[in-house]
């Protein structure tokens, strides 16, 4: 899996958080709300349960399990050179992360158990990655 | 049936030949060029006058009134919608007197342009954030979201690669009868599951083309329709319902693949209309992707769930099968018209004008798309 270069991120008004935290302490830190205490990703300005606008960042637990997976034999984006694996996360907390795993899978790991390992790149970015967790 | 609206006339361009122009490097024209295109031919074929038009809905790839000055149209009622969505609003527009006749006209320059649907520059980032959020991790292309989907699906349900390859070549069967498809030579289960893999567990022939061009309707109220018409289609049903809760991490595609979407439109569209699936004779598919047909014969009731893959080897969605699907080849092999030509292909196999890839006797057609999780259905039907 690439460390070079990260392709554009969207940063918009709530994003930046996530992704200092990342590189600050090495750690996944989503938007959990004050009031009910839903996970809330990819970060907003509103609790998707209760609507509330309060919340706090907190640490994930990084555990979680594989939804899907793909690999890439086509390049879309000069960071990523095919082929690749893109892999769809449910973290214990509940949201899905689209992500990587850090070796391609050898075989289907739908279900298998996973967890968060922050990868630093070349360029500083800390992007959150995911590793299967050994049986 | 409410039968308050038909479409009177269709038009498109002439994508086949565009496409020869555009491989050899011209460029036949803009997104205008072609939604004029279009436009001059669903007016002949209509049988009308511009005049007559009182109400234009542009497709999104052009801007409202730039359409509609180049196409030279002041009208009472006017909006810019999707392919299904224009249907829709044109119907509601008849229904309460904001316009009778409609004019829907689209128009995309996209492969000359050089539009991007992966990468960077993803169309429809502004959109549909699924589109473009993922790119630190390298997911920006659609096609990826469809296969991250169908592995799920093909994980739960047992469906083979080899199972999703009847979509493509099906189609392609249509194709290979369809004058205006780009895409006419016949493929085997063979050649699909030989070709090369762009995101897997999809391959080349699971994508659909890019390519120009441009499509035109003319929709009329009902009283309208039947003095300017010989044979009106009717528009017998709608239906829409949007699952938008967690898009972005993609978690409807993922869990329950639309089917909730899905179900809660057939319920609106079979419901209204006393049809029901034993009723459609051809089944239309949004169909940027293969994998939106198996979800939808499986959403609509056309088949079990988790049945799809047995349906379409067994009781056949090709040409003489049990539910002939997207029987011009869709935009895997006759053109990408983001939707557009699908309701040409129902209006034509409702007229009975499809030639070797007619299915004969055909009385209701339905037409399903369910970009992005908005889930919209418009069964179309003749006298
Ligand atoms: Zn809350």
């Amino acid at each position: 899996m690439q460390t070079t270069k990260t392709p554009p991120r969207i940063l918009g008004l709530y994003d930046v958080p996530m992704w200092t935290f990342l590189e600050q302490d090495r750690q996944l830190r989503l938007q959990c709300c004050t009031d009910c205490g839903t996970w809330r990703y990819p970060p907003g300005p509103a609790c998707p349960d209760c609507l509330s606008p309060d919340s706090d960042w907190k640490p994930v637990s990084g555990q979680g399990e594989v939804v899907s997976w793909v690999m890439f034999h086509k390049e879309y984006l000069p960071e990523y050179p095919a082929p690749y694996n893109v892999v769809a996360v449910r973290l214990d907390e509940g949201p899905i992360l689209i992500s990587n795993l850090i070796e391609d899978p050898a075989e289907n790991v739908i279900g298998k158990r996973v967890k968060l390992v922050p990868v630093e790149m070349d360029d500083g970015v800390v992007l959150p990655r995911f590793e299967l967790e050994s049986a | 049936m409410k039968r308050t609206a038909a479409v009177i006339g269709v038009g498109h361009s002439d994508w086949v030949g565009d496409w020869h122009r555009v491989r050899a490097g011209e460029r036949p024209g803009d997104s205008y060029h072609y939604g004029a295109t279009a436009f001059r031919a669903a007016i002949k074929d209509a049988g009308i006058k511009r005049e007559d038009i009182d109400g234009l809905i542009v497709g999104p790839t052009t801007a409202y009134e730039r359409m509609a000055e180049v196409l030279h149209m002041d009208v009472r009622w006017g909006d810019q919608a999707d392919a299904v969505l224009s249907v829709l609003q044109a119907v509601q527009a008849i229904e309460t007197g904001a316009a009778d006749v409609v004019a829907l006209v689209y128009g995309n320059d996209q492969r000359s342009a050089g539009i991007q649907y992966g990468g960077p520059q993803a169309m429809g980032g502004d959109l549909f954030l699924s589109y473009v959020y993922h790119a630190p991790w390298g997911m920006t292309s659609q096609g990826a979201l469809y296969a991250m989907t169908f592995r799920a699906y093909a994980d739960r349900y047992g469906i083979s690669e080899r199972d999703l390859g009847h979509v493509a070549v099906a189609q392609r069967q249509g194709a290979a009868r369809n004058p205006n498809a780009i895409q006419r030579k016949e493929i085997t289960l063979d050649d699909y599951m030989a070709a090369r893999y762009i995101t897997e567990p999809l391959r080349l022939f699971d994508y659909c083309l890019i390519n120009d061009g441009g499509v035109a309707l003319i929709i009329a109220e009902a009283g309208i329709a039947r003095k300017l018409s010989d044979n009106p289609v009717w528009i017998e049903s709608t239906g829409r319902f949007d699952l938008n809760r967690n898009a972005t991490s993609l978690e409807p595609r993922l869990t329950d693949f639309y089917r909730p979407a899905q179900q809660a439109v057939a319920e609106q569209v079979f419901g209204t209309s006393g049809l029901d699936p034993s009723d459609i004779d051809v089944f239309q598919v949004y169909d940027s992707f293969s994998v939106h047909i198996p979800l939808a014969l499986e959403g609509y009731g056309y088949c079990g769930v988790g049945e799809a893959g047995k349906f379409m080897s067994e009781q056949g969605i090709g040409l003489g099968g049990k539910l002939p699907t997207n029987t011009s080849g869709g935009h895997l092999s006759e053109t990408y018209m983001q939707g557009w030509a699908h309701q040409i292909e129902c209006v034509r196999q409702l007229r009975g004008e499809c030639g070797e890839r007619q299915v004969e006797g055909t009385k209701r057609v339905h037409y399903s798309s369910d970009v992005a999780g908005k889930a919209v259905s418009i069964i179309y039907g003749r006298d």
